[in-house]
């Protein structure tokens, strides 16, 4: 267990390193901050000037050591659009980007077991020709639609929850309702999927003939066994959020992460933020598909150790 | 899905020797016959046919007026029912363009983008996933390690920092696409390759001296050929919703173009007041198309899957 945590920690570092690299060659190579952050009309005096003042008259392999020791301590560049140290100004948006994240976690997982259950226990009947409608279309309208509709109905006609903005738990939930309908839908799919296949299966057979309720076999006896498949597909599914829609939705409810971060900065013109808003996020992805792997371990130790 | 390549490679044999009806006119009629049963398939197919008609034929389609025209005493009117005039079905937007010509420029883009992108996906990805199956060795553990580090770098990330780097274009959102879908097509392919790569009709054509392109190209692929159609579908779909995600953050096409993502964007500062319909037809137009694309795949994988195929093979009248 340790050798295989061990390698697979290894190749985890791997992919972040190999991410960054690809990140670095796109903003320094193929252009470069200086550029982006000018207006095209701008002399070559003062390109010049821009360029001495971000390091990038040096050599390309002088900046690529500084910007990879810089990530090892932590350090992403500074932002010339706020003045500060991109690092600090991502990581304060981090939390509220977290935030987002798991309660969208939170309504994916809640709607889509029992859903799943519910539409395995009554197959091929009404509850599971119900659920199959609600996640065909659920995964078929754009995140950021179904936000705007929730707003709609939500915030302005019925003024239960703030239109917009992070003001406290009310605030939270209907972007994580916009962001986990899609992952709750296509998760209900694979959870149904799953439980009938297993209801198939001898030891099922055996459990329902000797009188157990389809119920009681589902929960008791199936759940388990689809509960790993169910574990990746939320981390399939957390992955996805980070880098998907969480920044489109942050967008739509004015939400203050990391996200609408970067698209701010894209408008600002600042390379070096975005840069950074990316790297942590992809950071994140390779870390949750690594907690993804050791969590599938502990609750099927079946799995191989590859 | 192993099953389902393994019954086609012995149908392909059997029709081979018997000479009998060729292999894709049996397929075909299945697949008709199929489709008949399934309510998912026809509305699907209706959907997506509609939806590439309007989108090919859109400027000549008749009354419909230009999307780009703006006419600012009529900004906001609402649709037929809620108070409007058929002058303008949908009602028109902020500058009193009007929204169904709006609604059918914009479905050109959709198709535009997301079929072009999910092409130079299904091409290249399908390709890597070939050689690295076949091939096997140094180059299987690069494009192998090259499609993780994919699956860790999203296209959204790729996207946010291509746009910083580059600027928005509707170019840029068509690699974006592709290249985070491409490796869908690898792994698939490469798992199909590995599987067949031990079959008796490969091994015979390597034991006579085909050389390994001919064997990729004129054996392998084509045994691929049921699966990959059913991954570009399902692929289209995430396709068009993100490009409308990318339209929608001001990363695509540019005004005064028009895409259904854009729409959004555009028509997001009236959804608390008067001007609702902006946002709900063009959200509308994606999720209907989204969902039409969805039900084909659904479809197409029950028809792929080989236990309900044969159900419907035996169901079918003469069989």
């Amino acid at each position: 267990m340790l050798r295989w945590l061990a390698r697979r920690i290894i190749a985890a570092a791997l992919v972040v390193f190999v991410v960054t690299s690809l990140v670095f060659v796109v903003t320094h190579v193929f252009t470069d901050p200086a550029t982006v952050s000018l207006p095209l009309e701008a002399s070559e005096e003062h390109r010049a000037q821009r360029r001495a003042a971000l390091g990038i008259d040096r050599p390309l392999g002088v900046q690529y050591w500084d910007f990879v020791s810089g990530l090892v301590v932590g350090d992403l560049g500074e932002s010339f659009w706020q003045n500060q140290p991109a690092s600090k100004l991502v990581l304060e948006r981090l939390p509220a980007t977290l935030k987002l994240v798991a309660g969208a976690t939170a309504v994916t997982v809640l709607l889509a077991a029992p859903m799943g259950m519910l539409a395995a226990w009554w197959e091929r009947r009404f509850p599971d020709h119900a659920v199959l409608g609600f996640s065909m279309a659920s995964i078929s309208a754009p995140p950021f639609w179904i936000g705007y509709l929730l707003i709609i109905v939500f915030a302005v006609q019925l003024g239960w929850v703030p239109t917009f903005g992070s003001r406290g738990f009310a605030s939270l939930i209907l972007p994580s309702f916009a962001i986990g309908l899609a992952s709750a839908g296509r998760l209900a799919q694979m959870t149904r999927r799953g439980i009938v296949e297993e209801l198939r299966k001898p030891y099922a057979v055996t459990a329902l003939s000797r009188g157990f309720s389809r119920s009681y076999t589902i929960v008791h006896h199936t759940f388990r066994n689809v509960a790993s498949g169910f574990v990746t597909m939320t981390g399939w599914e957390l992955t996805r959020m980070f880098t998907g829609y969480t920044v489109v939705i942050e967008v739509v409810f004015a939400w203050p992460g990391v996200g609408r971060l970067a698209v701010q900065a894209i408008e600002g013109r600042d390379l070096i933020l975005v840069q950074a808003a990316v790297v942590v996020l992809a950071t994140l992805v390779v870390v949750t598909n690594l907690l993804v792997d050791i969590a599938r371990r502990m609750i099927d130790p079946r799995v191989e150790l590859a | 899905m192993t099953a389902t390549d393994d019954t086609m490679a012995s149908e392909a044999g059997t029709g081979a020797a018997d000479a009998a009806p060729p292999e894709g006119v049996t397929v075909l009629a299945d697949l008709r016959s199929h489709l008949r049963k399934s309510k998912a398939g026809i509305s699907g197919i209706i959907i997506c046919s509609l939806f590439a008609l309007v989108a090919i034929l859109g400027p000549w389609l008749p009354l419909i007026k230009d999307p780009t025209k703006q006419s600012l005493p009529d900004r906001l009117t609402p649709p037929v029912g809620w108070g409007g005039t058929w002058a303008h079905p949908l009602g028109t937007d902020q500058l009193g363009r009007d929204i169904l010509a709006r609604l059918i420029d914009g479905a050109r883009i959709s198709l535009l983008v997301s079929v072009t992108a999910v092409i130079i996906a299904a091409i290249l990805g399908t390709v890597l996933g070939l050689v690295a199956g076949y091939i096997g060795g140094r180059i299987d553990t690069l494009i192998v390690s090259a499609a993780d580090v994919q699956m860790a770098f999203p296209g959204v990330l790729a996207g946010l920092i291509l746009v910083a780097a580059f600027g928005p274009s509707v170019w840029l959102v068509i690699i974006v696409v592709a290249i985070s879908s491409w490796m869908v097509f690898t792994r698939v392919g490469r798992n199909l390759v590995l599987t067949l790569k031990t079959s008796l009709f490969v091994e015979a054509s390597e034991l006579s001296g085909t050389p390994s392109s001919r064997v990729m190209w004129r054996h392998l692929l084509p045994n691929l050929v049921s699966s990959l159609i059913t991954l570009c579908v399902l692929e289209l779909a995430a396709a068009i919703l993100a490009e409308s995600a990318f339209a929608f953050l001001g990363f695509g096409v540019q005004p005064p173009r028009s895409s259904w993502g854009l729409m959004i964007q555009q028509g997001r500062n009236y959804v608390t007041g008067d001007g609702w319909w902006i946002v709900t037809f063009a959200g509308l137009a994606i999720a209907i198309v989204v969902l039409g694309v969805n039900l084909l795949s659904l479809w197409l994988q029950s028809f792929n899957d080989v236990a309900e195929r044969e159900q419907i093979i035996l169901e079918r009248p003469g069989a």
